[in-house]
């Protein structure tokens, strides 16, 4: 019987996921356009991003566009993979097959 | 253990922020293109005011360095992003939609320069509303924001008709584009 993912389940962590995981892979998002999409502060993201990367499903990059420092966050093999697992858990507890 | 209440829940926020995800990639690609059409419209029209009698060539032009650009601008997010967005097929779609533009107001209605220059407008603008059902409702905003202040120079602007779409259109198009960015 499949778990649901703790690191994924926390509602910032899934919406991360959630975000990250719509784009084509090795894509990533922008620190800045993942804080508007999930409504979260600086410092609220910043910390479940982190949380993520320890976990090795996401990899964070920052470089500097002109003199701006940039944070891009993108999903590894691994997050993607765990993601897709915890979401058909969710489909089968819906279906009835647990909870 | 969560319950199936709960499951719910949780894919209706996959779905919603996948949702947003889609809009924000298309609204980010949208943008750069009418950024780019808005500084040639914009130039475009301030030209025709100034020399009427090249209409055609500067048109003309404007559609050559607006293709182009666009190649452009899809060869870079293709290089950023991985997906192409302006390939063979929408410069196909982009020329019979031109084709059939140059049917209406030169074959069948004989526009004057005025009519014409009214008309390109709420025709492009028309599909940007359309656009909209399907990809956002900051298209419906844009394509009828730019339509009716189209139609009230129309009616309402003599002959600063060209400069007055010049800010309405070309500016509109900055203006929509560097909107969009910021949602």
């Amino acid at each position: 019987m499949a778990e649901l993912d703790e690191i994924i389940h926390q509602p910032l962590r899934l919406k991360i996921m959630a975000a990250l995981n719509a784009l084509p892979a090795a894509t990533g998002l922008e620190f800045s356009r993942l804080k508007k999409l999930t409504g979260a502060t600086d410092g609220n993201l910043g910390a479940h991003i982190e949380t993520l990367a320890k976990a090795g499903y996401v990899s964070v990059e920052k470089a500097f566009v002109g003199k701006k420092p940039q944070t891009t966050v993108t999903a590894t093999a691994s997050g993607r993979g765990a993601f897709a697992r915890h979401v058909a858990t969710l489909q089968e507890i819906i279906a009835g097959k647990q909870g | 253990m969560i319950d199936s209440k709960q499951a719910s829940e949780a894919l209706a926020e996959i779905d919603d922020i996948v949702q947003r995800v889609r809009q924000s990639r298309i609204y980010d690609l949208a943008s750069l293109m009418m950024i780019l059409w808005g500084g040639l419209v914009f130039a475009a029209n301030v030209a025709t005011y100034l020399w009427p009698r090249q209409g055609y060539y500067i048109w003309f032009a404007v559609y050559v360095f607006g293709i182009a650009g666009s190649f452009a601008v899809s060869a870079s997010n293709r290089a950023r992003t991985g997906v192409r967005t302006f390939d063979i097929r929408a410069f196909i779609a982009f020329l019979l939609l031109v084709a059939f533009g140059y049917f209406c107001g030169l074959v069948l209605g004989h526009f004057t320069p005025r009519q014409q220059g009214a008309f390109w407008t709420i025709y492009f603008m028309l599909f940007y509303a359309l656009a909209g059902l399907w990809f956002g409702n900051a298209f419906v905003a844009i394509g009828l924001g730019i339509t009716a202040l189209t139609l009230i120079g129309y009616f309402y602007i003599g002959e600063a008709f060209p400069l007055w779409m010049a800010f309405v259109n070309g500016g509109g198009l900055i203006l929509g584009g560097l909107w969009m960015r910021r949602s």
